[in-house]
């Protein structure tokens, strides 16, 4: 790490850059002439009046700079006093190369040239985009002067060509993704995900390497970059602090499967494992082709704890991709949203977590329905099923109804827009899908293994006391309970249980996948769960698996909480038995591993076979930790011991002591049946 | 059929010999190291043990044990009143044909990784019959590993050995007395069956727990080294004893009281092992 790198790295860590800002959120309702809702008035004022009181924020020799000096953004207030909706777009990994390549003076010509043209909607369009660029020019022209007077030169430099001109070095690149993130941001958009950084920045790294600069100088400035992202992400987080959607997608393969680890990916791993940070999340793609050298390599991130890398899985995902209706080309591109969402970059508006589907509610409530009436344990199956797609109908409308404010600055980031002179809100992006979480696969299919051995199977169990208990909460039923959380539990390579879930996982994405949506997109159906595995348990009463009311089911694709495990090898079978080209909206197993394991090189490599047992086995996504249950214990009662305690959660990784107590305890709860 | 008592089953376990592994312990061991760190291990008879993670204290359990014995005392019924169902019983009774089916389930990925099943303990050896079995069971089946004191008749270490690939080897103390002393048992018939598996030509690895004040004496390692030169062996590994050791003992109802002090770090001497042309290395 060099002087530069430790210096950045402590004025992030200090935290004092957060006390240079001002609240903001002023009422720009005055301003506004003719009110459309989704229309584009909005964005643009917004975006201007929040630009032109931005002030330029740097430290000593910031290289990057863009700060946020105002922590909200300006609000605008209906004549019936409501408050505009503010949500915009989120985990799209826009095509920020493009622009990078291109620099703000052609994207101006091009958009003149459309401009001939245009009719009348799509000139408004053209125009706020136009807005949009003037505005981060005056802003980018005001840090240079400012960067100039405080002495940071290099930045002042870069910004004597962009964002006019396009990038030519590997920092001019950085510098000009950091100013188009955070006009993003600015414009109020969430979790915009940095997506395959290490394939569109290449030509920058070797451009420099072609003119002499070393490995070492290209990683520092890396690692300024890297440290870069760390700064604000306190503004826009998303449910909690830490999910802010700047995950990074490494490796992968092209068409002929040649890897696509390059130099430049190897360096973004080598920065994230100095830095020990939480910004970029690091994805990485492999699959049966990738050599055992980078599995170890990448088995040392998880070793730091960070959850890094997630594993995905190309030999799934692509294929599985291209069977709902993704071209290849496309397909081979896709990087995650801002947890694990399989998307295709740079030209789709896709909103891959648009609903849940709640197993474990929609079961239970169909066992509560049905179970009096079913004879055979295949006769419950049915009526489940037919729950499954029942439910799916009724997240379809509720999808449907869904409505966004115009993006257009974003929009110019989408391949498609520009070209039709149309608003990604107005779907000119060619992808518009979207994507159904299935949250608690596990916890229901164990509800059903336990109706399906005790009702059915032993007849030891009476439908209406099962049905009593699960209504009592299991209060006077201690015995009972007991005897339902020790039934067959999916994550033990039981069939018993596994094809339960199977059987449950192909009437969702059988129903679901593929179905037309309101934006000429389709539907994909997933096993991810995002909050949902504490959120939405929150309100699923007491299931047959003998999970408790309101406790939480396992995040995404895992086993229950509650689960005895027999070990990780049993889990990665279990949870390979689909195949999961057929669910590929993404949801990772989790897996935790003590992290004794790590203790010697050895231990290493025996963690990163595992991983590759997993790839081959057909998983589509992996998230490995490394945990010690008394260190979260203690992190709990002694935060202050702990500032720099990093934990996966769902599908990012946050400081643990940042995080609510409800998922401090449930990453908790995960180890007390663990390895 | 051999039957035998096993009190856990882990699965990839990363320190018991090459590879992933799935680790079987078998109940019952004839030694009583003052610092056993699974006491569960120790009694042939299954019993009752309680994880401490998520225990609400309702002491439901407890309850149940007095109401059918009189005693304060977990039994076998307090399983299936635990809410957390955190009770279960250490020592399940297996058939070799059982065990052999429960392992051939993970075979390919542990044969992917050069790994494979280890007999752990209690004491392996001890359940002769039955390990002899399961090893013949698994032979070309997977890479089959035997984690041992070492105590038992050189007959019967020889017939297991015979039958295995690999060998994880614990020498204690060099010193008999001290030997009886801290592991309830002299140490001849050990050594005796050391001398036979390093002559033999199989594949081992030589282990010492290094306990800070009982074995971790110049002399106790100086001798060691030694006597591992005279069998011509040229690698060790020391595991230095952790604090946690005594974790489980509450668990399982026993009181972890060692006589050295646990606080003291154990010295590990790697220059000793050195001087010997021995390979070190710490885990």
């Amino acid at each position: 790490m060099t002087e530069a790198v430790k210096q950045y790295l402590k004025i992030l860590r200090d935290k004092e850059y957060r006390t240079k800002r001002v609240e903001g959120g002023f009422d720009i309702s005055p301003l506004v002439e003719n009110y459309e809702k989704h229309g584009l008035e909005i964005p643009v004022i917004r975006f201007q009046e929040m630009i032109k009181r931005e002030i330029p924020i740097l430290f000593e020799n910031d290289p990057f700079g863009f700060h946020r000096y105002q922590k909200k953004m300006p609000t605008f207030v209906l004549k019936n006093g409501k408050e505009s909706w503010r949500v915009l777009a989120g985990n799209i990994t826009p095509n920020y190369a493009r622009v990078i390549g291109q620099g703000f003076d052609r994207v101006r010509d091009e958009i003149h040239g459309y401009l001939q043209s245009a009719d009348e909607e799509q000139t408004k369009f053209y125009h706020a985009i136009l807005a949009h660029l003037d505005a981060i020019t005056d802003l980018a022209e005001r840090y240079r002067a400012e960067a100039e007077k405080q002495g940071c030169k290099a930045l002042a430099d870069a910004l004597t060509r962009l964002p006019a001109q396009p990038a030519v070095t590997f920092y001019e690149a950085c510098v000009f993704f950091t100013i188009l993130t955070y006009s993003l941001r600015v414009c109020g958009n969430q979790h915009m995900t940095i997506g395959r950084f290490d394939q569109y920045m290449y030509p920058y790294y070797q451009h420099d390497i072609q003119s002499g600069k070393t490995e070492e100088e290209l990683l520092e400035t890396l690692e300024l970059f890297f440290i870069s992202l760390n700064f604000d992400t306190d503004i826009y987080h998303g449910i909690q602090q830490g999910d802010n959607g700047q995950s990074m997608v490494l490796g992968g393969f092209d068409r002929d499967g040649n890897s696509m680890f390059n130099e430049l990916s190897k360096l973004c791993m080598e920065a994230s494992l100095e830095l020990k940070l939480i910004d970029p999340k690091i994805n990485l793609r492999c699959g049966k082709k990738t050599p055992q050298w980078l599995f170890d390599y990448a088995t040392k991130m998880t070793k730091q704890g960070l959850g890094f890398p997630q594993y995905c899985n190309d030999d799934i995902a692509v294929p599985g991709l291209v069977a709902l209706g993704y071209d290849y080309e496309d397909a081979l591109n896709y990087t995650v949203a801002a947890c694990w969402e399989y998307i295709i970059p740079n030209c789709s508006f896709d909103v891959p977590n648009i609903q849940t589907m709640d197993f474990p509610f929609v079961i239970n409530r169909a066992i509560h329905a049905h179970l009096a009436d079913a004879k055979t344990f295949d006769e419950l199956m049915q009526f489940v099923k037919q729950a499954v797609r029942e439910e799916c109908d009724v997240i379809i409308d509720r999808a449907n109804n869904s409505r966004h404010v115009s993006i257009p600055f974003l929009s110019l980031l989408v391949d498609g827009c520009l070209e039709k002179g149309k608003d990604m809100t107005k779907w000119a992006a060619k992808y518009n899908c979207f994507g159904c979480h299935g949250a608690g696969i596990a916890p229901a299919a164990d509800a059903l293994a336990a109706i399906k051995s005790l009702v059915y199977e032993k007849q030891s169990l009476k439908k209406d006391e099962l049905l009593a208990a699960l209504d009592a909460d299991f209060k006077g039923y201690s015995a009972l309970q007991n005897e339902l959380l020790n039934c067959p539990k999916m994550g033990n390579n039981d069939d018993f249980v596994d094809d339960i879930a199977n059987e449950l996982m192909a009437e969702f994405s059988g129903y679901l996948n593929k179905k037309p949506n309101n934006r000429g997109g389709f539907w994909r159906a997933g096993t991810g769960s995002a909050m949902e595995y504490v959120r939405l348990a929150k309100k699923c009463p007491a299931t047959a698996d003998g999970r408790n009311a309101w406790e939480p089911y396992g995040s995404s694709f895992s086993p229950a909480i509650t689960t005895k495990l027999e070990g990780p090898l049993s889990v990665i079978q279990s949870f390979t038995k689909f195949d999961m080209t057929k669910i590929i909206n993404g949801g990772p197993l989790t897996l935790e591993v003590h992290d004794s394991v790590f203790r010697n090189e050895e231990g290493e490599k025996k963690v990163a076979q595992l991983v590759r047992a997993f790839i081959e086995l057909g998983g589509h996504q992996l998230q490995l930790n490394s945990i010690n249950r008394d260190t979260l214990l203690d992190a709990q009662a002694h935060p202050e011991k702990y500032p720099n305690l990093i934990v996966r959660v769902w599908g990012w990784s946050g400081y643990f002591c940042e995080l609510d107590p409800e998922y401090q305890n449930h990453i908790i709860k995960r180890t007390e049946f663990s390895v | 059929m051999e039957k035998g008592i096993v009190f856990s089953i882990e699965e990839f376990s990363v320190y018991d010999g090459p590879g992933i592994r799935t680790t079987v312990f078998l109940k019952g061991c004839p030694l009583h190291c003052m610092w056993c760190h699974s006491p569960e291990g120790q009694s042939f008879a299954p019993e009752m043990i309680r994880s401490p993670n998520g225990c609400l204290h309702c002491d439901a359990c407890i309850k149940k044990g007095i109401e059918l014995t009189g005693q304060p005392q977990i039994v076998k019924e307090s399983a299936a009143v635990c809410p957390r169902n955190l009770i279960r019983q250490a020592g399940d009774e297996y058939s070799v044909e059982e065990l052999v089916v429960k392992l051939k389930k993970n075979a390919a990925i542990l044969n992917a990784s050069g790994g494979g099943v280890t007999f752990s303990g209690g004491e392996p050896l001890r359940q002769p019959r039955f390990l002899n079995a399961c090893l013949k069971a698994l032979d070309g089946v997977m890479h089959r590993a035997i984690q041992t004191s070492g105590f038992s008749s050189p007959r019967i270490f020889s017939e297991i050995m015979k039958n295995s690939d690999y060998f994880l080897f614990d020498l204690k103390l060099m010193d008999p007395n001290k030997h009886l002393y801290y592991c309830g048992q002299s140490n001849a018939v050990i050594l005796e069956n050391y001398r036979i598996l390093a002559a033999s030509g199989k594949e081992f690895i030589t282990r010492i727990p290094v306990i800070p004040t009982v074995n971790d004496t110049e002399e106790n390692l100086t001798a060691t080294a030694a006597f591992m030169k005279e069998n011509q062996v040229k690698k060790v590994e020391l595991l230095p004893y952790h604090k946690l050791t005594g974790s489980k003992y509450a668990m399982t109802g026993r009181k972890y009281a060692p006589e050295f002090d646990e606080t003291i770090p154990p010295q590990l001497h790697p220059e000793i092992f050195e001087n010997y042309g021995i390979e070190v290395n710490v885990l």
